[in-house]
């Protein structure tokens, strides 16, 4: 059992090997625990949006802040607030964006 | 375990309603942009627009030089009604071009 963390985790029963910080035992549990933590959203699209999550809900529905929009891996439109219709996302996942701006 | 009362603090839908009567900025689906006065919305993202402006991005390829050209069409409509499953993302008007 390879767990790959930084902590030693010993496990417990848990199902997925996953390299957070906190337990996740649930995509609903992840849900909550990511809210105000840089993002990448893709789209079924193919296109990617980073930001840093504000909410979302059970359909996946998202809103965001300070997001950028990249097609193609090129940063094509930025957005102060967005929303993002859930049927569209293929994936939220967490990124270790480092906030250029903040005091 | 605790209520469940916190599940949905507050949902997306919600922030959007914060932008009602507000000009918004609507991306849609086979390249569409909107931008209008938000009059009304639901769960589903059907909208009521007003003093709308609709542009149509289309990119053609010439045969011959593979250039690419980038045609927008644009039209204005006073009222109209989005239908929400060709929405991909709502976000105030970008003020800054």
């Amino acid at each position: 059992m390879s767990t790959g963390g930084e902590k030693g985790s010993t496990g417990g029963g848990g199902e997925k090997g996953s390299g957070g910080g906190s337990s996740v035992k649930t995509p609903a549990d992840f849900l909550k625990s990511i809210r105000g933590c840089p993002v990448v959203v893709k789209l079924n699209s193919g296109v990617d949006y980073r930001g840093i999550l504000a909410c979302l809900d059970g359909y996946m529905n998202i809103a965001m802040e300070q997001t950028e929009e990249y097609v193609n891996g090129q940063l094509k439109n930025k957005y102060g607030d967005a929303f993002i219709r859930g049927n569209n996302v293929l994936y939220i996942s967490t990124s270790k964006r480092t906030l250029a701006e903040g005091a | 375990m605790a209520t469940e009362e916190e599940i949905a603090v507050k949902e997306p839908l919600d922030l959007i309603r914060l932008s009602l009567d507000e000009r918004i900025y609507v991306k849609l689906r086979s390249d569409r942009e909107l931008r209008g006065k938000l009059h009304a919305y639901d769960q589903h993202l059907n909208m009521i627009l007003g003093d709308m402006e609709e542009v149509v991005t289309s990119v053609e390829i010439d045969d011959e030089t593979y250039e690419e050209i980038v045609r927008t069409t644009r039209r204005t409509i006073p009222y109209l009604f989005v239908r929400g499953d060709g929405v991909i993302l709502v976000s105030p008007p970008l003020r800054t071009v």
